[in-house]
């Protein structure tokens, strides 16, 4: 649950941002001019939205990440891009100016931030370096008066609205750190930036996504964000409010679909009845729903962990809610028949935004070997669900999910006990374990709502999402696909390109 | 290639490192951090851990590699193992 403060807080904003989208936000109409409208930017700033997790202080609301996350949804349900932009400012943008930034930083940029004046931006990717952000290319080095700073960024989302830019470049020597990487403020007017021209986009239009060229760029030491050198373990912190964030407008876009879906199934008749009369139908309809309980369930629960937790856990809710929506959005899609493939019906974009959302923040593939050495690093115990409940549907669903998360435990153990410690060079297990977690993370917070609920129709959510999962979970415990197999379906198409050591 | 087995462990050890990352053994030294020195992330810093255990046939556990963030810790990691194996 929320705190109360942010609870009370959150009911009126809440009804406030569903009624400006109603009257203000055409999506359509910023999906076909690949920009949104600068009277929605500004409407969203005089309802405080790009201020809401800035510190009151600076004229922000100072709320808590699940407000923002609540926020973000709720605009997803009317329009991706106008989600992403807010949300980015939120996460990416500005997380990291509000926990690391110094006093000045503070008073030169807060209060245009919070009024949305100034808009955040943040770039880490490269053309060589995407999720290796080991191998940033842009580099700031210290010259003795100032640092200058040569390299380009791309698919920069705020790229061309942004007035503040927090970069992720290599420092070597900075800070005492040899090879070290650390974030830098950069001002749109700053001498030496570039705001490249914007991408043309699958989806998410409306979402500015330019590149930067940053071409002898002089910045004085105060530009520096955090610690100097520190910016790796700075980017995990920000990364994990930025993917918390971006799965809760998973949610949002997942339960719309699913709500016009139900109006729809109920509505349209073939074989002398409504569809949702058809068992396979129901059968669709129920995985669905469950797949939207379990998203929400997560990702509520993730964004109120703290910081040390958000850092894994963020990955499971990224992983899950971005798979869902698209499974969501897809079977939304296929229920409507011809009609969810016509631009009007308004499936056929949200199919388009959403498909970004298991590529970006960290690609999904690459964030459950993450998951899954972070599983294998785990200090604290689960502690089981079913042993504070009696006998019921309830406490048949938490044992399930005590079930389930044996099978995840096992699998770790027998990798372990395998491999020791070589099984972090065990990428095909890694990843496998990664996801049997992604379950057990999306079961467990599935339950635990449903408990907290105790309403039947979401026990009983949890209990078919829980069947789906421990057969998922006990498929990737088995032996994987021999590496011989896979190299042998490639020998043709794909021979193993040699590795440079 | 693998490292020469009758090198020192300190030499195994920052020659396993240079197969990672794009520094040359000689600049690598004990003191060194792996990430911020040398420029490692998580992933590969586990990844080097996995491949020492590897190289030096070691009996290694998930638990043991906690506090190691340096190429000293590493090499004592590594001394440790080797004591154990060979006592
Ligand atoms: C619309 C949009 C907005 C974006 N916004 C931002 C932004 O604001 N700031 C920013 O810094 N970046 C942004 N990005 C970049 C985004 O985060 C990267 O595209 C993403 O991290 C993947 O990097 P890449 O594109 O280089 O893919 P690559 O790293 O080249 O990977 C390609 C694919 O290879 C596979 N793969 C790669 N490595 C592994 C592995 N280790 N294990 C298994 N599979 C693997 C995955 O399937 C992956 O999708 C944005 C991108 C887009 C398209």
């Amino acid at each position: 649950m929320l705190p109360r403060a942010d609870e009370e807080l959150v009911r009126p904003l809440l009804a406030q941002v569903s009624r400006f989208a109603l009257e203000s936000i055409d999506a359509r109409a910023i999906d076909r001019a690949s920009a949104i409208p600068q009277r929605v930017l500004a409407g969203m700033g005089e309802l405080g939205l790009f201020g809401l997790t800035l510190p009151e202080e600076f004229g922000g609301s100072g709320c808590s990440l699940p407000v923002a996350c609540s926020a973000v949804a709720e605009l997803a349900r009317a329009d991706r891009s106008v989600a992403v932009t807010l949300g980015l400012h939120l996460g990416l943008g500005t997380r990291g100016l509000v926990a690391l930034g110094t006093r000045a930083q503070h008073e030169r940029y807060l209060p245009t931030l919070a009024s949305g004046n100034c808009i955040a931006a943040f770039a880490t990717t490269e053309p060589g370096a995407g999720s290796d952000l080991s191998a940033l290319q842009t580099r700031a080095l210290d010259d003795g008066t100032a640092l200058v700073v040569n390299g380009q960024k791309i698919y920069v989302t705020n790229g061309g609205l942004a007035g503040l830019y927090t970069l992720a470049v290599s420092t070597p020597g900075l800070g005492g750190s040899a090879r070290g990487q650390s974030l830098l403020l950069i001002e749109r007017g700053d001498a030496g930036l570039r705001v490249e021209a914007e991408e043309h986009k699958l989806g998410l239009r409306g979402s500015s996504t330019t590149g930067l060229s940053l071409e002898e760029m002089r910045l004085p030491y105060s530009r520096v964000l955090g610690e100097a050198g520190g910016g790796a373990r700075a980017l995990g912190m920000i990364l994990s409010w930025g993917r918390t964030l971006m799965s809760a407008g998973c949610c949002g876009a997942a339960r719309v679909a699913l709500e016009k879906t139900v109006a729809h199934v109920a509505e349209r008749r073939q074989f002398g009845k409504p569809l949702a009369a058809l068992e396979v139908v129901r059968e669709q309809m129920a995985r669905l729903t469950a797949r939207a309980f379990a998203m929400e369930a997560l990702v509520d629960e993730v964004s109120r962990e703290s910081a040390e937790t958000l850092l894994v856990r963020s990955l499971a809710a990224k992983v899950f809610s971005s798979e869902s929506a698209w499974m969501v959005v897809d079977g939304a899609i296929q229920l409507h028949g011809g009609l969810g493939f016509i631009e009007d019906t308004g499936l056929a974009m949200m199919l388009r935004d959403v498909r970004i959302t298991r590529i970006f923040e960290g690609a999904n593939d690459v964030l459950l070997s993450h998951l899954g050495a972070g599983e294998l690093l785990r200090a604290t115990a689960r502690t089981p669900l079913a042993s504070s409940l009696v006998e019921g549907a309830l406490a048949s669903a938490a044992k399930d999910a005590d079930a389930l998360a044996a099978q995840v435990d096992s699998l770790r153990q027998s990798l372990h006990a395998r491999f020791r410690v070589g099984v972090f060079r065990q990428p095909r297990w890694l990843h496998r374990l990664g996801r049997a977690c992604m379950w057990r993370e999306a079961i467990d917070a599935s339950v635990r709502r449903a408990i907290r609920s105790g309403r039947t129709d979401e026990i009983a959510q949890v209990a078919l999402l829980t069947q789906e999962a421990r057969v998922e979970v006990a498929a990737l415990a088995s032996e994987p696909s021999a590496r011989e197999l896979v190299e042998q379906c490639l020998a043709q198409a794909l021979p193993l390109p040699e590795v440079r050591a | 290639m693998r490292a020469d087995p009758t090198a020192t462990v300190d030499s195994r050890v920052v020659y396993i490192i240079s197969q990672l990352v794009p520094v040359k053994p000689e600049q690598i030294l004990a003191e060194h951090r792996l990430r911020e020195d040398l420029g490692m992330d998580s992933v590969s810093s586990m990844e080097l851990l996995s491949m020492l255990a590897e190289e030096l046939d070691l009996d290694v556990g998930v638990e043991d590699i906690a506090d190691v963030h340096t190429v000293g810790a590493t090499i004592a990691l590594a001394k440790t193992f080797l004591a154990k194996k060979g006592a």
